[in-house]
């Protein structure tokens, strides 16, 4: 019988913000542990939140066999990469007096603005080893800052946010950045004219939803993706690729997925120059559907490896938005909540805050608009390029993407 | 095939100290540390003799009780084979072309929870849920849909015998993807469902009900005013902690007895959701809605069982009147910031007062603070649900067990999108 173990620690310390002071502090130490067994092609599983002996996991996982959950697959092993993203670690008092120092600057310099939620630091550590001489751990420390902003003059519960998540916080460049952000918000301008115009997203949720679930090979194979029987096919704009990507850099998750397997660079390619070249699988989805296996087994500590949502990132392919406007002027999108795909890949979204935006700086607040699309659209003939975020200060890889929508007042 | 049968069992505190200028927060796993854990948190704050005089704690209410409800139905109880049967059972409705894959499962949950303060308050009470979700993937040529059938419950064997009910939306899901059309984009007399009726609540005006969004804000406040008229006599909107379902809450986590509160009575707003602090800062009554995801989080202002109270139509009368409009039946996701929307799962045009052809729809969306008022009728149908899986979200606290639903509700203008 093989054995497996995955351990978490994560420790955190968050300050918590009302009315732009600190209303509480709030310290986190929870161990997970789950426990996997594999025997005569059967897994067993079991796990606990808190410090359970191995033994009582074990025998737990054991009985779990009795489930008969069939797994044949090959068990990673013979490997050992420990890696640790996040050296340069922030104690909770120095969060805390870093906390004061923006919320102090915040009361003082936008006193017409109200901030809420929180700042916090979080260490974690994931550890994934198994008697097949699998030996993998990730530790990592990053802050995460995320302030509700309220306009003081608005009726509304929520105006838009302060955003930072990342390991090397830097406290001028925040300011650099959210001054402009901050001022833009007191500055109100109308939509450009025109019904077609350039429109940037910083982490456009729903894109990267309806793209991760269209490229699950699983769904691929069984037919309901829209990119299904479009293997090899160019789908996008031939700028454009997009990886299963692992890199803990970008989502603070292992690199490594739940059967323990590395990639090469931490990635796949599934789109590469707009063609369809893969889709992404765990071990079971590779072997029943005869699908190249990518290492993208996800599921809870204490579950068995399955194949639901893996990272997906596209490739920055654009280096100057400026130029790419050539003197337009575009929409810069902070707040989009509520939008969807429809299965056929028609987009509608309302923007509730958003911006003008010159390729380089935010000049003002735009009123509350809408925007529409359809995937192959967007990320075709009407897909202007995906840009690293240099001057807009959210955190560690961050990326702006640039596409003409349909605009509606 | 069976993917994954797991039965996990957890214990967890959260401890909260407060010296009458913060809060000092910690949750732990080992319930060996608590004292420990409160002597840590006791060091971090500031020694106040006056702290009882404080009006948010002066705002907790003490209660002492126990509400064990389930220790003859407990669903903890219910062998796993049995739950495993009964799943297997309903796959097998899932025979149809157009169903390329699903994923499919049965949850449950028990709860034992216990609140203590250093005011006297000693209360314990169980709860619990269960339920079947059926996740489909479906295709018909080019046409492919996601969409999901579930059923909650308190007890196991309220999942039982629910082939019709299964079956009944099964079908809907298959017909949907292979009738839909695209919707002609435009604004529109909407109907929604019970299901569609308690997102549209929950998030058009629920999330404004939260008072924690209120406090320190003048212009909310005013926006927001009790007695204020928002919609018609016929809207009446309600939270009641003492639901049973998802929504559940017979004490919120800071051990507030669990009421019926009348947001919205008659078109005119009637109340706020609150936690001891809202409450303090607000001058205004206790709600019980003080709630955390888990013992990892504070508890914060949180919605219970929210919904729009019957009204004395049929909703067959209700449709008759629509000439040209959209039926919402099922939901995928919704949201509630200045513009609230909602991403319908299968949704219908209504021609000439019938429901029709099934529509693609992306989004439909509104204004919180226009829409209310649009609001012209409500059934006298009435249903009220709970998610099997997912739940509410507020910042980092996802998901939140809620309840929610209602009557069919006609909402005179929305963008279809």
């Amino acid at each position: 019988m093989e054995k497996e173990f995955i351990t978490i620690n994560e420790k955190e310390t968050a300050v918590k913000i009302q009315n732009t002071r600190v209303n509480a502090v709030r310290m986190k130490d929870i161990v997970k542990k789950g426990v996997r067994v594999y025997k005569d092609g059967k897994i067993g599983i079991s796990g606990a939140v808190g410090e359970v002996p191995d033994e009582v996991l074990i025998e737990n996982a054991v009985q779990n066999l009795n489930a008969g959950i069939s797994y044949p697959y090959e068990l990673s092993g013979n490997l050992k990469d420990h890696r640790d993203y996040g050296k340069n670690r922030m104690s909770g008092d120095q969060l805390l007096e870093c906390a004061e120092g923006i919320l102090e600057k915040l009361r003082t310099e936008y006193s017409d603005f109200d901030f809420s939620e929180s700042i916090l630091t979080r260490e974690i550590s994931w550890q994934m080893k198994n008697t097949r001489g699998l030996d993998l751990e990730y530790r990592d420390s990053y802050i995460t800052l995320g302030l509700i902003l309220k306009e003081r003059k608005s009726a509304n519960v929520i105006d838009g946010f302060l955003q930072y998540y990342g390991r090397n916080f830097d406290l001028d460049k925040f300011w650099a950045f959210n001054s402009e952000l901050l001022e833009a918000y007191r500055n109100e301008v109308s939509l450009p004219e025109g019904d077609t115009l350039p429109v940037f997203t910083f982490e456009f949720h729903e894109l990267l939803r309806f793209l991760s679930r269209s490229l699950n090979g699983e769904i691929y194979a069984t037919g309901g993706s829209i990119f299904s029987n479009k293997m090899g096919e160019k789908l996008f704009n031939e700028k454009i690729t997009i990886e299963q990507n692992m890199s803990p850099i970008y989502r603070a998750e292992p690199f490594f997925d739940m059967e323990g397997v590395v990639l090469e660079n931490d990635r796949y390619t599934l789109i590469e120059k707009g063609r369809l070249v893969n889709v992404y699988t765990d071990k079971r989805t590779a072997a029943i559907y005869n699908l190249p296996h990518t290492g993208a087994a996800s599921g809870d500590y204490d579950g068995m490896p399955s194949l639901t949502r893996a990272p997906v990132r596209f490739a920055v392919d654009s280096d100057d938005i400026k130029a790419a406007l050539g003197g337009k002027m575009a929409i810069l999108v902070a707040v989009s909540s509520g939008g969807d795909f429809t299965a056929d890949g028609s987009f509608a979204a309302p923007v509730q805050v958003g911006f003008l935006f010159d390729g380089e700086h935010i000049i003002g607040k735009l009123p509350q608009f809408s925007i529409r699309s359809h995937l192959y659209k967007m990320l075709g003939e009407d897909y202007i390029g995906t840009f690293e975020s240099k001057h807009f200060y959210l955190g560690d890889g961050t990326l702006l993407q640039g596409y003409y929508m349909t605009v509606a007042r | 095939m069976l993917q994954e049968q797991k039965v996990r069992s957890n214990k967890g505190a959260f401890i909260r100290v407060f010296d009458g200028n913060r809060w000092y927060y910690s949750s732990l796993t080992d319930l060996s540390r608590v004292q420990e854990c409160i002597d840590t948190l006791a060091r971090m704050a500031t020694p106040n003799p006056s702290i009882m005089e404080h009006p948010i704690v002066k705002a907790f209410e003490v209660n002492r009780d126990r509400i064990i409800q389930h220790e003859r139905d407990s669903i903890a109880d219910v062998p796993a084979a049995e739950k495993q049967a009964l799943l297997e059972e309903y796959l097998k409705l899932l025979d149809y072309p157009e169903i390329v894959h699903h994923t499919s499962y049965y949850v449950d949950n028990k709860t034992i929870k216990s609140i203590y303060s250093s005011k006297g308050t000693a209360v314990t009470f169980d709860k619990q849920t269960c339920g079947i979700r059926l996740n489909l993937e479906l295709a018909c040529g080019d046409n492919k849909n996601s969409d999901v059938v579930s059923k909650a419950a308190i007890r196991f064997d309220e999942l039982r015998g629910l082939e019709d009910y299964f079956k009944e939306r099964i079908e809907k899901s298959v017909a949907f993807v292979r009738e839909a059309v695209p919707v002609e984009l435009g604004i529109y007399t909407v109907l929604l469902s019970p299901e569609a009726t308690g997102v549209f609540t929950h998030e058009s005006f629920g999330h404004k009900s939260e008072s924690d969004f209120m406090v320190g804000d003048e212009t909310m406040k005013a926006e927001w005013a009790l007695g204020k008229t928002i919609g018609r006599d016929l809207l009446t909107i309600v939270d009641d902690g003492l639901e049973l379902g998802n929504g559940y809450v017979p004490y919120d986590d800071e051990g507030t007895r669990g009421k019926k509160t009348y947001i919205v009575k008659n078109g005119k707003l009637m109340g706020r959701l609150h936690s001891a602090a809202t409450s303090a800062a607000l001058g205004e009554p206790l709600t019980g809605n003080a709630r955390a995801i888990n013992f990892q989080f504070e508890p914060i202002v949180r919605m219970t069982t929210t919904y729009i109270e019957k009204g004395d139509r049929p909703v067959k009368d209700i449709i008759a009147e629509i000439d040209k409009g959209i039926y919402v039946e099922t939901v995928r996701h919704g949201s509630g910031m200045s513009t609230f929307t909602i991403a319908p799962s299968r949704a219908y045009k209504i021609e000439n007062g019938n429901i029709t052809t099934p529509v693609k729809v992306s989004v439909i969306t509104g204004n919180v603070f226009e829409t209310l008022a649009e609001v012209d009728a409500v059934s006298e149908e009435f249903e009220l649900m709970s998610f099997v899986g997912g739940g509410c979200g507020k910042m980092e606290q996802y998901p939140l067990p809620v309840g929610f639903g209602g009557p069919y509700t006609r909402v005179r203008k929305l963008t279809v999108q």
